[in-house]
């Protein structure tokens, strides 16, 4: 039996996979202070389900996935170690330079952000290596000694180097590694190099800095839980979910815990490849999962999932970048929590002001007094009050009402049912606009891609989604309301290894490329012979980064074959990049040469044994529910048949206008779309 | 034309959509260009501009680029090409036409709907890493005339018809403009930029019909003047004058440039007056101001010392008046005057002007001189690459940190000047010795060079670096030395700017503020950056702020008692006894 568990903010998911591959799905409370108590009550869900105790139920279990936002919030509130930076003489401020840049440049009440690692704790050490390797300046270990010293004398817990051109020759960051390890035992070190292998100091080192501080953390959280689910009962492997969409044990996640910083957002789009597969295999989608207070979209382009270096911590340029390679998914703040309010100049705004889990939207009946994107559904009828969240808590439909016409309905002189639809639009637009930046980043047309919706509220507005960003199809899975945590059931046990080298079409180093790819697939070889007894397939891949001579971003660019042995191999590659830049920016320049300037190898090893991938069918319920009425735009209150997502027949293809309910989520299907459900059990629409 | 009225909802979708067209454009410039300029500094802009030639939408473009200037360039287009047609396109750097400087190089794309009306233009305008200048900088402060300057200049000149380049000026230009290849590069993100545009509102006009988005750019410019309507009426009404200077460059009399910005702010009739008619005559330098970087460095004083939320396009602008006079340096420039350096040194003293006067207004609104530009860490560099033999020429952006205090906030440090607001990102170390034969031997921030205040000031940046291997051109406009950043209300100056040539025998000697330093392997160049004016008084500072300044090295406890009136240790611990004592004598 295998577990999968992702806690957000508001609810922990768990999926549970029985030995002989049925697939139950469980919500619980997240309980903030203590994560593995959230964790526990899902599991003790389960357990009752099957009329098990806690302890016979997790000690069938050989595997414990988790996915959790541990990392990420502890840089937030600031709870991670104290950590020292040491770096090449003359650079102390690496962290407080970072790349400049910021956003709303008339905005002049945002403070500019402090270094991760406080000046007075970074430390520069007489040494200089040059663009190509070579020493200009040798190591001064006498003033290493003393910089350690002091940093003991601190009581520093966690140390973080990061020295110029350390990715070409990494000697001086090793021998300080070598100093530290002597000099200041137990206290843990990222070298720079080893963490992030890219050419930008700032990001390399911005990875060490945020590695090291979460390193002691990390460690306890990890060793805590495998503890408490020991003592609970369970025996078997516990497993960290990683920013990469892959999964680590979680004693290895205590030497690199930068790679689960995005732990659980990064699994939405393994199960999006999983159910567009199951429907059209090799189509491009865009994933959005849905939440209470953020919208994460990510994408999966020809069975690829992007990746960016460009994952913040807070917003871009204001909070900390993580610099190390990342599923790319970006959040915005809009979801049910979103607040509607109409400014002095009569304009609607929707967020980024946020309810959140409380107050609430006003319908909770928790304190909430601004409408919300969920008031407004309610107002349309979208959401059934006696029935949110399988009847567990009651909508106040009238609260809702008064809140919607008062501040969003009389300024704008509308109706209310109008005013809460111009709410649910102009929500649409804030997430489509966001879909649309993500996509022209990764070049990828969202016409032609399947919209992907995940989360329990995903499926109030994403018809309207997909009509405007004009895709065919819609699909929302079966467990589509714990994206991640099934996504996490289904994705493999990962590792992913980087080179930094610079070569370029005009004069291609044929003996380092070689060499380098050799390096990645001994690494990536060497993981799979480590988990070996339950592998079932191995895959690697890798990617060149590569652009445009003197371009600055590069793209990522997935190599077709294992080594470069000649100038053909040179200008096939050359073609796909053409095409690839093309593709991504609508231009391709063929009288550039193009340069490589990283190699990144992921090795995915399965351990899955099931294929299919079916949520079991608890208890019998009806098909259809009856009617109720419901407002749509442009046509007024309809009767609307209501139907139940569990036991909707597959195949039948039916015309909107319906909704389709089930305990943790509600489609909202308008007159001019169809849908049907699909034999992978899929709720298909077609806008 | 229709009576339809939008509702509010409506209004915030289709702003939304147009915002992200906009916001589209730029995203593609700044992946695909190939100069460090475009894409490290992210020295460009993206905007929609409407039929009538009035700014809609600017993404979060640099404000120096935008504010005005899209208009005249578009109107400019339009008279010199009444008959557009869809797949047209149109380079524009011409600074007597609407341009800001010869340096940002616009590709206007009119958008023309089914029936053949010309609905939008949009704009890429970036700025390059060479223009073909006679020397190679792009910020040439010594040009006697655009002859001397030598940048090509194209005043709304065809390059491309029915989605086709017109072949004579693409060779004309890789004639003319230092490494040909980086700039077609360039060329060809611009035009990517500019048909994404297009492809959108073309899309969007179909979509929602084109009178309907008629009525809406109405509507948006009248509730963005009914935002910038309540904001004036917030401010106190006054006229106050302020003066800026220019530190003394080649082709400028013996004291510098002095701009004297009179600002006349009428709460009641929610209207702001910034006349600059009172300034001296144009020189015989590249320092003139375009006419679009004196409109918009008189802008940029204003919106950076209202309410951020008031939408920056036609509509709020009408609220704005600034008075110009033809043949002034801060005003309507006169061919063949050069404008080589227009976007910044001048344009800041405009814009540092009016934001600290408007702060003399009363606490509460304004803001600090933002530091100047532009220090040898953000110059231009030229040679022949020793490590391969090519030539390359680059402005690399290696540090700056001019930024100003605010009525509630410290200073945003990454600013190179008032004009780019911080948008303008930093280079790597490591990028910029891979691509230009550099050693970067030392990047800080300078001890106590920041404008104190109760809201202090950036500190400035110190740079030393040379070449690694063979020698190098560094050409810069270094100004803010004699004249640094002012602090208002009580405020301190931020730090002054300098630069040092250091031989090989560690001989340092003293640079002029505008010049092309020829930079000999062993030698380095030390560059001093400004830091930006603080606000307020810094004995009003919070003791807490100034102990944690102490204890990040940004300020000496010596500085800390001395101007702040704050008894802290070297540590950082704070003496809050003694310190009640300094404050209370």
């Amino acid at each position: 039996m295998r577990f999968a568990t992702d806690t957000g903010g508001t609810f922990t998911d768990l999926v549970v996979e029985d030995d002989d591959g049925r697939v139950t799905m469980y919500k619980a409370s997240t309980v903030p202070s203590d994560p593995v108590a959230g964790v526990l009550a899902a599991l003790t869900l389960a357990a009752k389900d099957r009329r098990l105790s806690l302890a016979d139920l997790l000690a069938r279990g050989d595997t414990f996935i988790h996915g959790t936002t541990h990392a990420i919030n502890a840089i937030i509130t600031g709870r991670t170690a104290k950590t020292a930076l040491i770096v090449t003489e003359g650079h102390r401020d690496i962290l407080t330079f970072r790349e400049g840049g910021r956003i709303e440049p008339f905005n002049h009440t945002v403070p500019y952000p402090k270094p991760y690692v406080p000046r007075a704790l970074t430390f520069e050490v007489p040494e200089r290596v040059v663009y190509n390797g070579e020493v200009l300046t040798p190591l001064d270990e006498s003033a290493v000694l003393e910089v350690i010293a002091y940093i003991k004398a601190a009581g520093v817990e966690a140390v973080a180097v990061c020295l110029l051109w350390s990715t070409i020759n990494p000697a001086h960051e090793k021998r300080i590694g070598e100093l530290l390890a002597t000099h200041l035992p137990g206290v843990p070190v990222t070298l720079s190099h080893a963490i992030n292998p890219t050419l930008r100091e700032f990001r390399r080192a911005s990875s060490a800095a945020i590695d090291a501080s979460l390193k002691p953390l990390m460690s306890r959280y990890l060793g805590g839980l495998t503890q408490r689910l020991k003592e609970a009962g369970f025996a078997g492997e516990v497993m960290v979910l990683t920013s990469g969409g892959g999964m680590m044990a979680a004693q290895d996640v205590a030497e690199a815990p930068v790679r689960v910083i995005n732990s659980g957002p990064s699994m939405a789009p393994i199960a999006g490849r999983y159910y567009t597969d199951l429907e059209d295999k090799g189509q491009s989608a865009i994933v959005a999962d849905t939440g209470g207070t953020t919208y994460d979209i990510s994408l999966v382009r020809d069975e690829h999932i992007p990746m960016t270096r460009e994952l913040w911590i807070g917003q871009p340029t204001r909070g900390h970048l993580v610099g190390y390679p990342s599923v790319d998914v970006k959040s915005i703040g809009a979801g049910g929590g979103s607040i509607a309010r109409v400014d002095a100049g009569g304009l609607l705004h929707v967020g980024p002001m946020s309810a959140g889990a409380v107050p609430g939207p006003v319908c909770y009946g928790k304190g909430g007094t601004e409408p919300t994107v969920t008031d407004a559904t309610v107002v349309l009828g979208y959401l059934d009050p006696d029935f949110f969240l399988g009847g567990a808590m009651k909508l106040d439909r009238d609260a809702a009402y008064r809140a919607v016409a008062e501040k969003v309905a009389m300024p704008l002189g509308l109706g209310v049912e109008e005013a809460a639809w111009n709410i649910i639009n102009l929500a649409t637009e804030n997430m489509v606009q966001a879909i649309a930046d993500i996509t022209v980043a990764q070049g990828i047309d969202p016409a032609g891609a399947v919209l992907i919706g995940g989360g329990g509220a995903a499926g109030l507005n994403s018809t309207f989604i997909a009509r405007r960003l004009g895709c065919e199809t819609l699909l929302i899975p079966e467990t589509g309301a714990a994206l991640s945590a099934a996504g996490a059931m289904m994705s493999d046990v990962t590792g992913e290894y980087a080179v930094s080298l610079f070569t370029t079409t005009a004069d291609f180093d044929y003996a380092r490329m070689n060499a380098a790819l050799e390096e990645l697939r001994a690494k990536c070889a060497a993981l799979a012979n480590r988990a070996a007894k339950k592998v079932l397939a191995t895959r690697v891949s890798i990617v060149a980064e590569a652009r445009y001579e003197n371009q600055v971003w590069d793209i990522d660019l997935p190599l077709t074959i294992a080594r470069f042995n000649d100038e053909k191999d040179l200008a096939a590659f050359r073609a796909i990049f053409d095409d690839a830049h093309e593709q991504i920016f609508t231009i391709r320049d063929p009288s550039s040469h193009v340069e490589i300037v990283g190699l990144r190898a992921t090795v995915s090893c399965k351990v899955r044994p099931h294929e299919a991938f079916r949520l079991e069918q608890v208890g019998k319920v009806d098909a259809k529910l009856g009617k109720r009425s419901v407002y749509f735009t442009g046509i007024g209150w309809v009767d609307t048949a209501i139907y139940r997502l569990e036991a909707l027949p597959e195949g039948k293809q039916h015309q909107g206008p319906a909704i389709i309910e089930s305990p943790f989520t509600s489609i909202v299907v308008d007159p001019q779309a169809r849908f049907r459900r699909s034999a992978a059990g899929s709720i298909i629409i077609h806008p | 034309m229709t009576d339809k009225v939008l509702n509010g909802a409506e209004m915030a979708v289709l702003n939304s959509r147009l915002e992200g067209a906009a916001r589209k454009m730029a995203n593609t410039l700044l992946r695909t260009g190939r100069s460090g300029v475009l894409n490290r500094a992210k020295d460009f802009s993206c905007c929609i501009v409407t039929a009538d030639c009035e700014l809609l939408a600017s993404a979060e473009s640099l404000p120096i680029h935008v504010l005005s200037g899209p208009d005249m360039m578009a109107r400019v287009m339009k008279e010199f090409h009444p008959d557009l047609k869809r797949g047209d396109a149109f380079l524009h750097n011409s600074p007597y036409h609407g341009c800001s400087h010869a340096a940002d190089l616009t590709l206007l794309a009119p958008v023309v709907d089914d029936e053949g009306v010309h609905r939008f233009t949009v704009l890429a305008k970036a700025h390059q890493a060479d223009i073909g200048n006679s020397e190679p900088t792009t910020y040439m402060g010594n040009a006697r005339d655009v002859y001397h300057e030598g940048a090509l200049i194209f005043p709304a000149v065809q390059v491309q018809r029915d989605y086709k380049d017109i072949g004579d000026i693409i060779r004309l230009c890789e004639m003319r403009i230092r490494v040909p290849a980086q700039w077609r590069g360039d060329y060809l993100a611009m035009v990517g930029a500019a048909r994404i545009g297009e492809k959108e509102l073309l899309a969007l006009g179909r979509e929602v019909g084109w009178d309907k988005l008629q009525a809406f750019t109405r509507q948006w410019f009248d509730y963005s003047e009914a935002l910038m309507v309540e904001a004036v009426k917030a401010m106190s009404s006054g006229t106050v004058t302020a003066s800026s200077t220019h530190d003394p460059f080649p082709g400028m009399p013996p004291e510098g440039v002095t701009v004297k910005s009179v600002v006349t702010i009428d709460s009641d009739a929610s209207r702001i007056t910034v006349d600059l008619t009172d300034n001296i005559d144009c020189l015989p330098c590249g320092m003139n101001l375009s006419e679009a970087t004196a409109r918009t460095g008189a802008m940029i004083g204003v919106f950076n010392s209202i309410d951020h939320r008031v939408p920056k396009n036609a509509g709020s602008f009408r609220r704005i008046e600034v008075k110009l006079r033809r043949g002034c340096i801060v005003g309507i420039p006169v061919h063949p005057y050069s404008c080589s350096a227009g976007t910044t040194n001048i344009a800041d003293r405009v814009a540092n002007g009016v934001q600290a006067a408007i702060a003399g207004l009363g606490q509460g609104v304004g803001m600090a001189e933002v530091g100047a530009v532009i220090a040898p860490s953000s110059g231009v560099i030229s040679g022949i690459d020793a490590r391969n033999g090519k030539a390359f020429v680059n402005q690399i952006f290696l540090a700056f940190s001019a930024g100003a205090a605010a009525p509630k906030n410290d200073a945003w440090w990454s600013t190179a000047h008032v004009g780019n607001a911080g948008l303008c990102c930093i280079d790597g170390v490591e990028l910029d010795e891979l691509y230009q034969p550099l050693l970067v031997k030392k990047r800080a921030f300078l001890t106590d060079s920041e404008g104190a205040g109760r809201h202090s000031g950036a500190p400035s940046t110190y740079v030393e670096f040379g070449p690694l291997k063979g020698e190098i051109d560094v050409g810069y406009v270094s100004d803010g030395h004699q004249n640094p950043a002012k602090g208002v209300c009580g405020g301190q100056n931020g730090g002054a700017a300098n630069q040092f040539l250091m031989s090989r025998d560690g001989g340092k000697v003293e640079l002029a503020g505008c010049a092309l330093v020829h930079v000999s392997e062993g030698e380095t160049i030390i560059a001093i950056s400004t830091g930006g004016g603080g606000y307020g008084d810094p004995t009003t500072r919070a003791p807490e702020a100034v102990a944690e300044d102490v204890r990040e090295g940004y300020i000496t406890p010596d500085r800390a008692r001395i101007i702040y009136k704050v008894s802290v240790d070297a540590a950082g611990n704070l003496d809050v006894a003694a310190t009640r004592r300094l404050r209370s004598n």
